[in-house]
């Protein structure tokens, strides 16, 4: 493959090409089909479902705040 | 350097079945610099994009509130916003594929579809806040939003349409450059410049001390400063570029150079407040301050204020749109791709096309309290960044996925530092909407 740091030479030693991402040629990557999902313990599994709940506490805090600061609460 | 094009065959592969298109160059240096420009490009849209009109919005008021007394926060989150989005970097380089595929593929459907409504979500609102901008800016510019909005709107859709991702990007890229004005903005309103350079560098409490309404406004700046989207636009922005793993040392530098560009724009900005706050002027909005300092800084700096609110949201609006239609079509496993002309991905661009059609006709509605909306938001996505960024720490310490360039300890010292404060300043901000007698004005 023709990139910045495996250049292909060209006619001589002091020649190189570089080629733009979008025109070079396909590289392989990681196969994240093949992967499947992340093994995941069940303190890891805890602290994301305690970090979705803390978010969408969050969302309606900030919700009440801007409600709030529109003086929607009559203060 | 000899920019001759050539058509050489890719190294094992029939001529016929994929020839490379390159230039020839003499010199390492011109060999580097050529590469550089080549990969150049979605670090810098994600960083620049990143100031938007609520941005502009956000720092503008914070600088007309408080002075220049913040600026050695936007100056902090110079390394942070760097850091987040070099990771995103290398995991775009590695697996090829946008961040909604990857939360999808390694975490599952359930935890991938709330990521996915949760970005989906702030982003339209963002996407209202932007066009919001547009229209104060247009108001005070003497142009009929209802004319100009959707003029906006319809220029938004023609640059992606043309099938072409470096059609799109150069496009980006020029409106990118012309945020610079900002600099010369603030150099000719005679900043205080020893002034900046302490505050920049020695971290103060403005007076009036640590209040329910500074605490907003941090949490405003950080939020705005790095967002949610930008994660999702850089990773799938890079995935549609094809970026190489060679190219990840240029990616890098891409990104730290937009990285430097937003943050130094964004003090600008804040300066840009202060001038108005010296003269006395109180902050209700950007395109109001731009009235403002037109007043004793002259039309032009009142047209151009206004103009690069304008530019702002329309950079914002397209790499947000952007940022939803990626990764809807990444979880739909629709065709997204710029490249891809309008008949092959119709899916990808129709959900461009109603964001940026539907958040342009909520605001012709009259009647919305718009700058509270943009600051709410700018706060949303604050609140929401923790989540987005243990994500991402969790994938780029996946082995499995990204072996050699998984996070090394030092990243994780960095973003677990990160994400506490970020959590530390979400809990803050709670416990002052819970209890706002927490924090008393000293």
């Amino acid at each position: 493959m023709a990139t910045m740091t495996n250049p292909m030479k060209v006619d001589e030693m002091h020649h190189f090409v570089v080629v733009h991402p979008l025109d070079d040629r396909p590289e392989e990557k990681v196969d994240t089909e093949r992967l499947g999902p992340m093994p995941m313990t069940l303190s890891v599994r805890i602290s994301l479902v305690s970090l979705r709940a803390y978010l969408v506490l969050m969302m309606l805090l900030v919700f009440y705040r801007v409600l709030d600061l529109a003086k929607v609460f009559g203060r | 350097m000899s920019n001759r094009v050539v058509m050489l065959p890719a190294p094992g592969l029939d001529t016929e079945v994929m020839p490379v298109r390159g230039r020839v160059v003499k010199s390492k240096w011109s060999r580097d610099l050529l590469t550089f420009l080549m990969v150049f490009g979605p670090g810098l849209i994600v960083m620049v994009a990143d100031n938007d009109a609520g941005a502009v919005s956000t720092y503008s008021q914070a600088g007309a509130q408080y002075g220049t007394h913040l600026l050695w926060i936007v100056l902090l989150l110079l390394p942070v916003t760097y850091f987040i989005q070099e990771m995103v970097v290398r995991l775009g380089i590695a697996t090829g594929k946008g961040h909604a595929a990857m939360i999808y593929q390694r975490f599952g459907k359930w935890w991938g579809l709330f990521s996915l409504i949760d970005l989906e979500i702030v982003n339209f609102l963002t996407l209202v806040t932007e066009f919001a901008a547009i229209d104060l800016a247009l108001n005070k510019l003497g142009v009929d939003p209802r004319i100009g909005v959707p003029l906006v709107a319809a220029g938004l859709m023609v640059i992606v349409l043309s099938g072409s991702y470096r059609r799109w990007e150069r496009t980006v890229v020029f409106l990118c450059v012309l945020d610079l004005v900002w600099f010369a903005i603030a150099w000719t309103l005679r900043p205080p410049v020893a002034q900046i350079v302490r505050s920049s560098f020695v971290p103060s409490m403005p007076p009036g001390g640590l209040t329910p309404e500074l605490m907003f406004i941090v949490v405003a700046i950080v939020g705005t400063t790095i967002a949610p989207w930008q994660l999702f636009f850089q990773q799938s922005c890079i995935a549609d570029k094809r970026l190489r793993f060679a190219d990840v040392k240029w990616a890098r530098l891409d990104t730290f150079l937009g990285a430097c560009i937003t943050i130094t724009v964004a003090c600008c900005m804040m300066i840009a407040g202060n001038a108005s706050r010296a003269h006395g002027f109180t902050f209700t909005d950007p395109a109001q301050m731009g009235a403002d300092i037109g007043t004793f800084a002259g039309g032009f700096f009142r047209n151009a204020i206004l103009l690069l609110m304008i530019n702002a949201a329309v950079l914002g609006t397209t790499a947000i749109s952007l940022s939803s239609a990626w990764a809807y079509g990444e979880v739909r496993r629709w065709p997204h791709s710029l490249q891809l002309p309008v008949r092959k991905a119709p899916g990808f661009y129709i959900v461009y096309l109603l964001c940026v059609a539907a958040a342009a006709g909520l605001v012709l509605i009259p009647g919305a309290p718009l700058q509270l909306i943009i600051l709410g938001v700018q706060v949303l996505a604050g609140v929401m960044l923790p989540s987005a960024i243990i994500f991402l720490q969790l994938l780029l310490n996946d082995k499995e996925l990204l072996d050699e360039h998984s996070n090394k300890p030092w990243n994780n010292w960095v973003n677990w530092t990160i994400i506490i404060v970020l959590f530390a300043l979400s809990v803050i901000l709670a416990a002052q909407v819970a209890a706002p007698k927490l924090f008393p004005v000293s």
